[in-house]
């Protein structure tokens, strides 16, 4: 996973140094510069580093080598979803609450329960019965 | 899969508290005199206490997470004050408890405030301090949902599957997040003022 991880490094590096030069040309008197552009590189660090603290506990993928054959990537990668309508419930129920603080808090009550039934439906929806995964 | 895509959103999740970073800051550096009648009303000890129990509750959490990775569900048949035996589940309910104490804690400190007449309208001070604790205790809130409907899925399947604790684990991803952005914003409002 070098590529990966090196790839988020770079975005972490680069915005270090940017937020400081940022900070010391506007004399660190203008804070919302300095305060996103060293939290950009927190989000690149924070990538960078899960994906290698990740490849340090996964053996070689042959993603990484360049004489892999296609073969090699076979396996179980995990469960996707087919299809859900959840969200689309879970959606309608969060804009009716959203509606609700413009309208009233009654509307926002109507959307909380109906987001959780929804929420709880899309939660659930693969972790019940027998066919659970 | 699941934790590659919660930790791209955490990211996210981080600019999003660099906003309100950047704003409580910006406001700050045009209005000291306000800065300096309103910080002297926080109530410091009573939120050092509380920023103890969500980072303690963070610590519950892990071994929350030791145990689903182990795929240890439950304690079993085990007696519940038998702590060793205990699994993911009594872990992240230890968790929840000291979550909601955080929570209602705040709750607290805000009536407090209000009392003193801080509110959210009340001046700019009061904006950027509501917006930006309240945003996290929103987002304290949420991780307790969360953390139901994980407890919630070790009831509906016989057994404790890889999935399960993909589940649990990136709840804790969550979690440890938003303790840490709290140790942050904590830093900014009450210790620095």
């Amino acid at each position: 996973m070098k590529v990966e991880y090196k790839l988020f490094m770079i975005v972490g590096a680069f915005f270090v140094p940017v937020g400081v030069i940022y900070g010391i040309v506007t004399d660190w008197a203008e804070p919302v510069g300095p305060v996103a552009l060293l939290l950009a590189a927190g989000l690149g660090g924070m990538i960078a580093f899960y994906l290698w603290a990740t490849a340090r506990k996964l053996p070689a993928r042959p993603e990484d080598d360049p004489a892999a054959h296609i073969s090699e990537a076979e396996g179980e990668y995990g469960f996707f979803s087919p299809h859900s309508w959840w969200p689309l419930p879970l959606a309608a129920a969060a804009s009716l609450c959203f509606l609700g603080l413009a309208v009233g808090w009654w509307l926002f009550i109507i959307g909380a329960v109906f987001g959780a039934v929804a929420l709880i439906g899309w939660t659930f929806e693969y972790f019940t019965g027998d066919s659970a995964v | 899969m699941v934790s590659v895509g919660t930790i791209v959103w955490l990211s996210s999740e981080l600019m999003f508290f660099a906003g309100l970073f950047a704003m409580y800051f910006t406001i700050r550096g045009v209005s000291h005199d306000l800065w300096a009648e309103k910080t002297t009303i926080l109530n410091v000890p009573f939120a050092t206490v509380n920023t103890l129990v969500l980072v303690i509750s963070s610590v519950w959490c892990q071994l929350g997470v030791h145990a689903a990775e182990h795929g240890k569900a439950h304690r079993g048949d085990a007696k519940l004050f038998n702590v060793s035996s205990w699994g993911m589940r009594e872990w992240y309910v230890l968790t929840y408890i000291f979550g909601a104490i955080f929570v209602s804690g705040q709750v607290l400190e805000y009536s407090e405030l209000v009392h003193e007449g801080v509110t959210l309208a009340s001046d700019a001070y009061g904006s950027v301090f509501y917006l930006t604790t309240g945003f996290h205790a929103m987002h304290v809130t949420g991780g307790l949902l969360a953390f139901l409907l994980i407890i919630g899925r070790t009831f509906t399947t016989r057994t404790y599957s890889h999935n399960q604790a993909a589940g649990a684990v990136v709840t804790s991803y969550y979690w440890h997040f938003v303790d840490v952005v709290w140790i942050a914003l904590f830093a900014t409002i009450y210790l620095l003022k």
